[in-house]
């Protein structure tokens, strides 16, 4: 599949504070890309660089085949971008913002088109302060594709929103990448990058740190598998067995009886489970790492909002 | 360019704070100065209560109404308007007694005026009037004539009165007020939420963006002095006797002058608070110490030679030029020097240093 970006070396130096390290990765058409990472890992920087709201200290970045230093307004009429907590005019509604940021663009997408896109259209009317967070979001999102962008940046765009709004907004970022768009985001929520992104950048400290396909990367796990179960006797001699073989059993935060064991090899797996069914648990359940626990892999850390 | 522009009229209406600063604000002072120094306002009403109908009473009911100094209303009980000079309502009260000016035995000769010393000032103006008229009646009953007079010669032949004074400078404290405060606190809150840093993501060019808010804001200035003259002539009396559209296009340099003013304070602070802050700090002073209510030469010499040069205080001496004197506002070069070179060093900084995104 063709590259719609191509980062070469980027680095953005702040005095002595390196905010982005040396940073290379492509993005290919029709893909939701992610950039996954503690705030301050350098995440939103790499976007905004590739956004052309910063300029760089080194590296090139290449969108569509343009250069960002020599053709950056040709760039803009291509791209939508979804800033990080941005608010827009507060004494336009909706249908002028939307209208109004469409005159920036020569082309031009209409605004009940969007709005009843993201369920909004009953609100054209309503100014930005009487909407809900998720609401705001999502119309943070159908205002960056006003101009029926190629590419579409999205910079956190579910941070600070409830369980159900975000799923909401997932279903949104589904549907846009339906258009056979392509989507670049920002993220610090694994589970939103698992399930969206098909290409993950794991960042930390201005470095990448991974970079692959998701399933790539949660396969070449240390440990690709895990089990987790509750058992009312802990029969010691068995746990021992258990941990002959290889694995740790772990007491899942201190709850009482709570289980979990990561497995390397799928040899290992199955003997495991033999020795667990003999405990008669509860219940169990036999899973696959998730991209947190990649993360936290290789990182050594959890993140925090 | 053409929508953004109109967006920004529409937003201008919509903000309760912006109108306010630049109609509200300024026409509260037309309206305060009026009342006090406006129309009618030196003589107020003068109640009449006439008991008499002989030829001099008649002559003098006559010229009481001919008079521009006060409003005559006829009463008929004396009461009554002795009440309403108790409460101001009225600044005095002239009875003609019964069978004053009578020839013959019953005729009276003295008339009775009614004040409150409390309120001198305004009853001034008609025993002032009385004064004069029952002495040239007197001269005129004993063929006498006068040998000394005063000639009276107003420094300008036109009527102008404090209130024009103050409505000239009505218009340059409306022109600062909306100005600064207007641009500064939009500019540092599209900062804050970001809109600055939203738009320059758009192919949408930086002057675009800046001579749609500044062409907007300057629609909103015509109106702006459009409604304070409207008010202050029409309601209030003031006189504008040089032409209005040098009056707007003298308007138009200071509205420019005042928005280059706001860019250069949105540069300088880094929150919509702060902006506020700022903003206040510069108009509140320079509201009074560039002659809006009060010439400047009043100040001390030394005070005087500095605020001089404050932005607002050529543009008001330009603005009254042409409103009050109806010569031109380039008479003497040092006022536009002044305002220009304000202009020419606020677009370098505001060129220099302004930027829609943090690079």
């Amino acid at each position: 599949m063709k590259n719609v970006i191509e980062v070469k070396n980027l680095t953005k130096k702040y005095g002595k504070l390196t905010a982005v390290d040396n940073v290379s990765f492509e993005v290919r058409k029709g893909e939701i890309f992610g950039l996954l990472g503690e705030n301050g890992a350098g995440k939103t920087t790499t976007l905004e660089i590739i956004e052309g709201l910063r300029k760089p200290t080194g590296g090139d970045v290449k969108i569509l085949g343009m250069d960002i230093k020599k053709d950056l307004s040709k760039i803009k009429k291509r791209v939508g971008v979804q800033l990080q907590s941005s608010a827009y005019y507060h004494y336009l509604n909706l249908k002028e913002i939307i209208d109004l940021f469409c005159s920036f663009y020569g082309t031009c997408v209409e605004s009940k088109e969007l709005l009843d896109m993201v369920e909004l259209g009953e609100k054209s009317y309503s100014y930005i302060g009487s909407l809900s967070s998720g609401q705001r979001q999502r119309f943070s999102i159908i205002a960056s594709l006003v101009n029926d962008p190629e590419i579409i940046f999205l910079d956190e765009p579910t941070t600070g929103l409830d369980p159900l709004a975000r799923r909401n907004l997932w279903e949104i970022i589904k549907k846009i990448k339906q258009q056979s768009k392509t989507i670049i985001l920002t993220t610090h929520y694994m589970e939103e990058a698992e399930l969206l992104c098909d290409h993950v950048a794991i960042m930390e400290r201005g470095r990448i740190l991974a970079l692959n396909e998701t399933h790539k990367l949660i396969e070449r796990a240390k440990y690709p598998y895990n089990i987790l179960f509750i058992a009312d006797k802990v029969d010691k001699k068995i746990f021992e067995k258990i941990t002959k073989l290889g694995p740790d059993i772990e007491n899942i935060f201190a709850k009482q009886n709570h289980f979990e064991i990561k497995i390397d090899t799928k040899e290992k797996l199955d003997k495991t489970l033999k020795l667990i069914q003999q405990l008669k648990p509860d219940i169990f359940t036999v899973g696959k790492t998730t991209l947190e626990d990649v993360f936290i892999e290789l990182t050594g850390k959890t993140i925090k909002e | 360019m053409r929508k953004l522009f109109i967006a920004d009229l529409k937003m201008l209406v919509r903000n309760r704070q912006s109108l306010f600063w630049s109609l509200m604000f300024p026409l509260m002072f037309t309206v305060i100065f009026g009342l006090f120094f406006g129309k009618n306002s030196t003589g107020g009403t003068v109640a009449l209560i006439k008991k008499s109908n002989s030829e001099i009473a008649n002559n003098l009911e006559k010229a009481i109404g001919d008079s521009d100094l006060f409003k005559i209303r006829n009463e008929d009980n004396l009461q009554t308007a002795k009440d309403e000079i108790k409460k101001s309502q009225i600044s005095a009260a002239i009875e003609i007694p019964e069978h004053f000016g009578e020839m013959g035995p019953g005729g009276t000769t003295q008339l009775i005026f009614i004040y409150d010393p409390g309120n001198i000032q305004a009853s001034l103006p008609a025993s002032s009037f009385l004064d004069s008229y029952i002495t040239s009646i007197n001269f005129k009953i004993q063929n006498a004539k006068s040998i000394y007079s005063v000639e009276n010669q107003k420094i300008n032949t036109r009527d102008l009165t404090y209130f024009d004074f103050v409505l000239a400078g009505i218009l340059g404290l409306a022109l600062m007020n909306s100005s600064v405060i207007g641009i500064s606190i939009a500019m540092s809150k599209y900062r804050e939420d970001k809109i600055l840093k939203r738009i320059t993501t758009t192919p949408l060019e930086t002057w675009k963006f800046i001579g749609a808010e500044v062409l907007s804001r300057l629609m909103l200035n015509i109106f702006q002095i459009g409604l304070i003259l409207v008010v202050g002539v029409y309601l209030f009396n003031g006189h504008i006797y040089g032409n209005i559209f040098i009056l707007f296009g003298i308007a138009m340099l200071g509205a420019i002058l005042f928005q280059l003013l706001g860019f250069v304070v949105s540069i300088l602070v880094s929150s919509t608070d702060a902006a506020q802050g700022m903003a206040t700090a510069i108009t509140i002073p320079m509201m009074f110490l560039a002659g809006v209510f009060f010439p400047i030469d009043a100040l001390p010499k030394w005070l005087s030679s500095i605020v001089q040069y404050l932005p607002l205080a050529p543009l008001l001496r330009m603005i009254r030029f042409v409103a009050l004197d109806n010569i031109s506002p380039f008479v003497n070069p040092f006022n536009i020097i002044v305002v220009l070179a304000w202009i020419v060093l606020l677009l370098a900084i505001a060129v220099w240093k302004f930027r829609l995104s943090e690079e």
